[in-house]
């Protein structure tokens, strides 16, 4: 039995940052890294089940990225990951989320665990769709936004609970093996300690290449991406106003914008 | 004139010969029960881990010994129970050594040397001697009877607030049992002693070397008297001695076959827990050596045989219940009920002949015996606890090794985690970026020096809240001033400060700590400069105790006594006095851990304010609820905080105005208490650096307004 659990080393800004001269990016001098939040939260889950059952349970970690992403991944090692792998080529630069969906669908099938999570989305991009794509690379059953999940490992059918808009949740029974993105929330992460991280960075990171995963550089990077960055900029500041006053006053200073952009 | 010789009190007067033997027999049984006892004990305190504490074993002995014979820490905050504990105490111990005498000159120097002693005058005084013990130890004993039916302490009451009423584990009954039997036992030996004395006397009233000399024993005579008064005659009185004799002694041979088994067992433990306490308990937590795979306490077997001793030393006198914060409000915690929890744990685990599997010594968790999560994450830390027990039990260690465990195991409140995480990331709590740490500076006037680029003579470590909390910041600026105004040539670490790591190390997240300590020092090591100052007592109390084990040696001071010795040397001068009337809080840091009560009471007192104190000063101050890492994790709503409770003592001062704080924790903790207690407008809190801001006179302005005038 083994769980499979996708994970982003996503980017913070600091506190003053400057955009790359290329403009596509921020400069990587002013990006803080740390593991993506709902990771956290798709790993917790992993373990629970991991702790909960009387059958043995693998929970392995992969990322896609480079050397700097260990750190990350040591984090999951500590937190109690059995495996991490890592899998990286300078080709995959440039990917972007049906790319990375590609490439983990390769490690998924070299792996063949028995359910794979990932995180909603991550905290940098927010493009919620790396976990949802690697379920349409596979052509697995998946559920997004899993607010609950109740599974008996090595079970073809799962139970979950889906957060809908509105404050509405979903119910739905799931075949399994199968790709569910994990919602904050779901249950409380434990904390990886100094020392855990310490005494994890003398476990291994297995290291993947393209062709260990069967791929080829036309498969991965900024070719093979359906979408890719043009520009990346701080928009404008001071475009909205507060308007301020008695119900009455907004409402009539509202109405004065309006026609305002209506030209009247 | 009666034969010296002759006036003595013949042992086994009257006996026959197997009734001798008897009595023997049923003492050495006493004995081997005893000692059987003994050993069960010993092989459990053996099960723990390895401590060090033997070193220094003659001049540990010596302070044991003076603490209890002067019995300091009894009589503290409760001077009443100490005496009456002296009594008890004297008088159990010199009666013991009459019995050890007799016992010395009947069944070893007589039978083997043909040595005796124990006739004559020096009969006579130590029958007066015995007499006056046994009265101490009724007195005593009466006292704490009296204690316990009638005047309802609090502290007495053994309702555990970490369980509820219905717990298997809630009812403490036993132990209020046990303390009644304790002394009625204990009562009894000593009022049928008296009352065998004087049975002696009427049976051998026509002996004049017993007779003539009773009063040399003045309680037996006067109640030999009552009960000739009454009519008991000599025969019956001869009767009635040889029932009460065997009652007597075989009530007191019990009681010494069950000390081991009992809580009289703390004639033995609690003297050990005091030989072997430490005086750095709490504010040195232990290190980790860096080959030691475990971290932390996980069962009970991880707690060294030190601590062990001292979970058994407690005699539940309640003194660290009445002083705990966490207690105060209602917190599932209480010091006394965290020992008493893994003591019962021990003696049910660690007694037994084999030890049990290693599941079933998991101290952590929600079973019966087990210590709750909630309840290691109330304490603060703030060493209330093991600054008042009588008997050197250190319950903050304890608790933080506990905590370690529960960091290992990824066990963290999820926003204590953001802390942490933040802590290591950035090194500050506040989740701020490095670059802005001395942004407070730019406000300033002047530049400060850059510790790490060139000399000088004092090395500001600033800390954290000092240094980004906007509140506390304008507090830093005004330190920062006074340093100038005096001439201080200081400095600081600017960007390259961190985290000092005090509060890390008590919430348990200890490679953090180390991360942060060796970060500090290594940076520290590399300036030039002769002392360090800080405003923080958190800080001050883990450079300047716990540094030094990761060869940080560096010499250190709290921002109170700087200014003191700055007002000495005439570095700074007061233009003016205040008229407030003031109260002063101790911080835990400053005060407890590192005793520095004086010199911010020196100051307040420069100042010219009246310094009215609350009931809780010094040693008693009450944690404002920050200390352990609390300060990162929001109390719960609805329920008083420790810093509320605080505002509430305050607020009992008439006509307060300055509640006076020395503590960037505590400015934070209690301008926000005042508020939410309900108090504001009433008094306000200020930093001690504010009070003596507002009167100190600043020569720079003048100087430049001396040079305007003179162009």
């Amino acid at each position: 039995m083994k769980i499979l659990v996708a994970v982003k080393e996503v980017a913070a800004l600091d506190e003053d940052f400057e955009i790359r001269d290329d403009q596509l990016d921020v400069d990587e001098d002013f990006l803080l890294y740390d593991l993506n939040e709902w990771d956290d939260f798709s790993l917790e889950e992993a373990m629970v089940i991991k702790e909960s059952s009387d059958t043995e349970v693998e929970v392995v970690v992969v990322s896609v990225g480079p050397e700097r992403v260990d750190d990350v991944l040591r984090k999951c090692l500590a937190k109690g990951a059995d495996r991490a792998i890592r899998v990286w080529d300078d080709a995959m630069e440039g990917s972007d989320s049906v790319t990375i969906g590609r490439i983990l669908s390769a490690v998924v099938e070299k792996e063949k665990p028995d359910m794979v999570f990932a995180g909603v989305q991550s905290s940098d991009e927010a493009a919620g769709s790396t976990g949802i794509s690697l379920a349409a690379s596979l052509n697995w059953p998946h559920a997004a936004v899993v607010a609950g999940l109740e599974y008996q490992p090595g079970s073809n059918k799962a139970k979950i609970t889906r957060e809908l808009e509105g404050g509405l949740s979903q119910e739905v029974e799931i075949d399994c093996p199968s790709v569910l993105t994990i919602q904050l929330g779901i249950n409380t992460p434990r904390y990886a300690s100094l020392r855990g991280i310490k005494q994890a960075a003398a476990k291994p990171v297995d290291e993947i290449s393209l062709s260990d995963l069967g791929l080829s550089e036309s498969d991965v990077g900024v070719d093979a991406a359906l979408s890719r960055v043009r520009r990346m900029y701080i928009p404008e500041k001071g475009m909205a106003s507060m308007i301020e006053g008695t119900p009455a006053e907004q409402a009539a200073k509202l109405a004065e914008i309006i026609r305002e952009f209506k030209g009247e | 004139m009666n034969e010296a010789h002759e006036i003595t009190r013949i042992l086994f007067e009257g006996f026959s010969n197997w009734s001798i033997y008897l009595f023997y027999v049923i003492g050495y049984t006493a004995i081997g029960i005893f000692l059987y006892g003994v050993y069960v004990q010993i092989r459990k305190y053996r099960r723990g881990k390895p401590d060090a504490s033997w070193g220094e074993f003659f001049a540990r002995f010596k302070d044991m010994c003076k603490t209890m014979a002067t019995h300091r820490t009894l009589k503290r905050r409760d001077k009443s129970a100490g005496r009456a504990h002296a009594l008890i105490f004297f008088g159990f111990v010199l009666l013991f050594i009459g019995t050890a005498t007799i016992t010395l000159e009947y069944d070893i120097l007589e039978p083997l040397f043909g040595i005796t002693f124990w006739y004559g005058d020096f009969y006579l005084w130590f029958s007066l001697v015995l007499d006056l013990a046994g009265v101490g130890l009724i007195g005593g004993l009466l006292y704490m009877m009296y204690r316990r039916k009638w005047l309802k302490l609090p502290k007495l009451d053994y309702a555990r607030p970490d369980r509820e009423p219905g717990d298997p584990d809630y009812d403490r009954s036993g132990y209020r049992r046990e303390d009644w039997a304790f002394l009625w036992a204990l009562i009894l030996i000593g009022f049928t002693g008296f009352l065998l004395e004087a049975a002696r006397l009427v049976w051998l009233s026509e002996t004049a070397t017993v007779w003539d000399y009773r009063w040399w024993s003045p309680i037996g005579a006067l109640m030999a008297h009552v009960m000739a008064g009454l009519g008991m005659g000599a025969e019956a009185a001869g009767n009635f001695r040889t029932g009460l004799w065997w009652f007597h002694g075989v009530l007191a041979l019990a009681f010494v076959a069950l000390i081991p088994y009992t809580k009289v067992k703390h004639i033995f433990t609690a003297s050990a827990s005091l030989m072997f306490r430490d005086p750095m308990a709490g504010k040195r937590l232990p290190s980790v050596p860096e080959d030691q795979e475990d971290i932390g306490i996980k069962t009970i077997t991880d707690l060294t045989w030190k601590q062990l001793l001292h979970l058994d030393s407690c005699t539940k006198c309640g003194r660290c219940h009445e002083a705990c914060p966490a207690t105060a409000v209602g917190a599932p915690l209480s010091p006394r009920d965290v020992i008493l929890s893994l003591r019962e744990f021990a003696n049910k685990s660690l007694q037994s002949k084999e030890l049990p599997e290693q599941a079933e010594l998991d101290v952590h968790g929600k079973d019966v015996g087990q210590v709750f999560m909630e309840t290691l994450w109330s304490c603060r830390t703030c060493m209330a606890c093991v600054e008042i027990c009588p008997v050197a039990i250190e319950h903050v260690p304890i608790i933080v090794q506990m905590r370690r465990k529960l960091v290992d195991e990824g066990n963290m409140e999820p926003i204590l985690q953001k802390t942490m995480q933040s802590i290591h990331k950035n090194g500050n709590s506040m989740n701020e970026s490095k670059r802005k740490r001395p942004r407070w500076t730019k406000e300033l006037p002047f530049t400060i020096k850059d510790a790490r680029k060139e000399p000088v003579d004092v090395m500001w470590f600033v800390g954290d809240y000092a240094s980004f909390d906007p509140r506390n910041q304008v507090v830093t600026r005004s330190f920062a001033k006074l340093m100038k105004q005096a001439g201080v040539d200081f400095g600081l670490l600017y960007e390259a400060e961190m985290n000092a790591g005090n509060d890390v190390r008590r919430v348990g997240e200890e490679g953090l700590y180390e991360f942060l300590a060796n970060a500090n020092i290594s940076t520290l090591e590399k300036c030039d400069f002769n002392s360090i100052v800080t405003t923080d007592p958190h800080s001050f109390n883990t450079i300047r105790n716990e540094y030094p084990d990761f060869g940080g040696e560096f010499e250190i001071q709290h921002y109170t006594t700087l200014l003191k010795q700055l007002f000495e040397e005439g570095k700074l001068k007061l233009n003016k006095k205040l008229d407030y009337r003031v109260t002063f809080h101790d911080p835990c840091h400053l005060g407890r851990y590192n005793k520095g009560y004086d010199a911010p009471r020196e100051l307040i007192k420069l100042l010219g304010c009246e310094l009215i104190e609350m009931d809780r000063n010094r040693d008693n101050s009450f944690c404002c609820g920050a200390g352990g890492g609390r300060i990162w994790i929001p109390d719960p709503v609805g329920i008083e905080k420790p810093s509320e409770n605080r505002m509430r003592e305050a607020a009992e001062i008439e006509e307060l105005d300055v509640f006076i704080v020395s503590c960037p924790k505590d400015l934070t903790m209690f301008e926000d208490a005042l508020k939410t207690a309900g108090y504001e407008g009433k008094f306000v809190v200020k930093e001690l650096i504010e009070l003596v801001n507002e009167c100190v006179e600043f020569d720079e302005v003048e100087v430049i307004d001396a040079d305007v005038v003179s162009a």
